[in-house]
């Protein structure tokens, strides 16, 4: 099976881990005659990128279809994304939380609103920013923590959070009663459109006296 | 000073106590403790007085001033303040504010691409089943909820047909893994295509009936049986390769 995938071609140790490790549909890569690197590789990761829709591309999955490295798979992503940005298309490739897809220009939605009919946007409550801006800023974290910061009870919330898929239990904190911790998920990076946390505007400071002048400004 | 009516909703005691010290222009800093309690306790009043129902969770933060600001009343005894060192409730207090602040400052900042996001559309993944199904089978078709539903009726009639007046009060638990042993071993000796009438024929309890459909419908989802339904209410099962 590995030399059908691999043309002759060595994988190294990663590689070779998440060609075994991922999905079978992924892994059942028709031969790809011709060869490597397959030419118009952006046309072809275009076509994919289009197949895949909102559940997106991660860049080891990409690397593996069209048995190219890593880095490249990744430049090439990054040019595409380039020429949809500049180019005068309606749609936009985008790096969610290591997911690249295609999503349509916001510039789109008056007209998709009025061709579609489509209602009001999901909204989230004030306080359900704030849970989910703690969560992602100190996770993971217990329920506890959560409620300590906030002044109040969160159970609801935390179980709406997670019934929208935004927030997810990450295993049980060392703490006495073991209390389940929780993270964001994929699904909040992409809402907020996050490539990774590290992009998650930084936390305001306020320690000092003097930053106590424009601390009520707004 | 004359307490005017806010139709602000707060996220919390916190959230109510930052907007005191804003309004009434305290210095977060160097916080007047008892500024704030009377502030605090005259909005919950107010909220009392217009049927407001007050969350637990702002009496819980009022006591917490409220004791603070009768210590202040009291006179100090000196001993205390050698015994057990303590973080003064104002400090901690002043520190949960400060830190409750800076998450709904972000969340101002959070909303931004959220609202941006929820403007951008995406399509549904290509659907590859289509691809992949043979269509040898002419009689499998996909059936609905309520075909499933009318299905299992059409079994309990006939067993009920099946099954003359009895009274008895024992009562035996099929659990659904002994069903599917059984089921998996009579799976053997059936045709490729069954009816669920036929895997139902040996059940004599309604229970039984219905862990025996359970039992299908886990088999279904594991993959070892096919499902499809015709003639609106009958329920076909076709075995599955691999």
């Amino acid at each position: 099976m590995i030399e059908e995938y691999a043309l002759g071609h060595e994988m190294d140790a990663k590689e070779r881990y998440l060609f075994e490790n991922t999905p079978s549909k992924v892994k059942k890569v028709p031969k790809i005659t011709g060869s490597k690197p397959p030419k118009d590789q952006e046309a072809i990761i275009e076509g994919l990128l289009y197949i895949v829709g909102e559940d997106g591309l991660r860049i080891e999955q990409l690397a593996m279809a069209l048995d190219i490295s890593y880095e490249e798979a990744k430049k090439s992503l990054e040019r595409l994304a380039m020429r949809y940005a500049k180019g005068d298309h309606g749609i936009e490739l985008v790096d969610y939380g290591g997911h690249y897809k295609f999503l349509t220009k916001i510039d789109i939605h008056p007209y998709a609103q009025r061709l579609l009919d489509i209602a009001k946007t999901s909204t989230l409550s004030q306080s359900a920013l704030e849970t989910l801006a703690i969560i992602a800023y100190k996770q993971p974290i217990t329920r506890v923590e959560i409620e300590d910061l906030r002044g109040v009870g969160s159970d609801m919330m935390l179980r709406k959070l997670q019934a929208r898929n935004l927030i997810r239990e990450a295993g049980r904190s060392e703490a006495p009663g073991r209390p389940i911790l929780y993270e964001v998920t994929e699904e909040f990076m992409d809402s907020f459109k996050l490539a990774s946390l590290s992009d998650l505007p930084e936390l305001p400071e306020y320690s000092s006296d003097e930053e106590s002048e424009d601390l009520f400004q707004r | 000073m004359a307490f005017v009516a806010s139709y602000e909703t707060f996220e919390g005691p916190l959230d109510l106590m930052l907007h005191l010290i804003k309004e009434n222009k305290l210095d977060i800093f160097d916080l007047d403790m008892s500024v704030l309690c009377d502030e605090y306790l005259a909005y919950l009043d107010k909220m009392d007085e217009l049927h407001l129902e007050v969350e637990s969770e702002y009496l819980v933060e009022l006591s917490t001033l409220i004791e603070y600001k009768s210590k202040k009343l009291l006179p100090k005894r000196e001993a205390e303040l050698i015994d057990d060192y303590q973080e003064d409730p104002k400090d901690a207090l002043v520190r949960r504010l400060l830190e409750y602040q800076r998450f709904k400052e972000v969340t101002q900042e959070l909303v931004v691409p959220y609202m941006e996001r929820s403007r951008q559309l995406s399509k549904a993944m290509s659907d590859t089943k289509e691809l992949e199904r043979d269509d040898e089978d002419e009689i499998f078709y996909d059936g609905n909820v309520s075909d499933l539903y009318k299905a299992m009726n059409r079994v309990l009639r006939r067993l009920k047909l099946a099954m003359p007046i009895e009274t008895r009060y024992t009562q035996k638990e099929v659990s659904i893994d002994d069903r599917l042993l059984v089921i998996r071993a009579r799976l053997k000796d059936l045709d490729d295509i069954f009816s669920l009438e036929v895997l139902a024929d040996d059940c004599k309890t309604i229970e039984e009936a219905v862990v025996t459909f359970l039992a299908v419908l886990d088999l279904i989802k594991d993959g070892v049986l096919d499902l499809a339904i015709k003639d609106e209410d009958k329920i076909y099962l076709k075995r599955r390769e691999r």
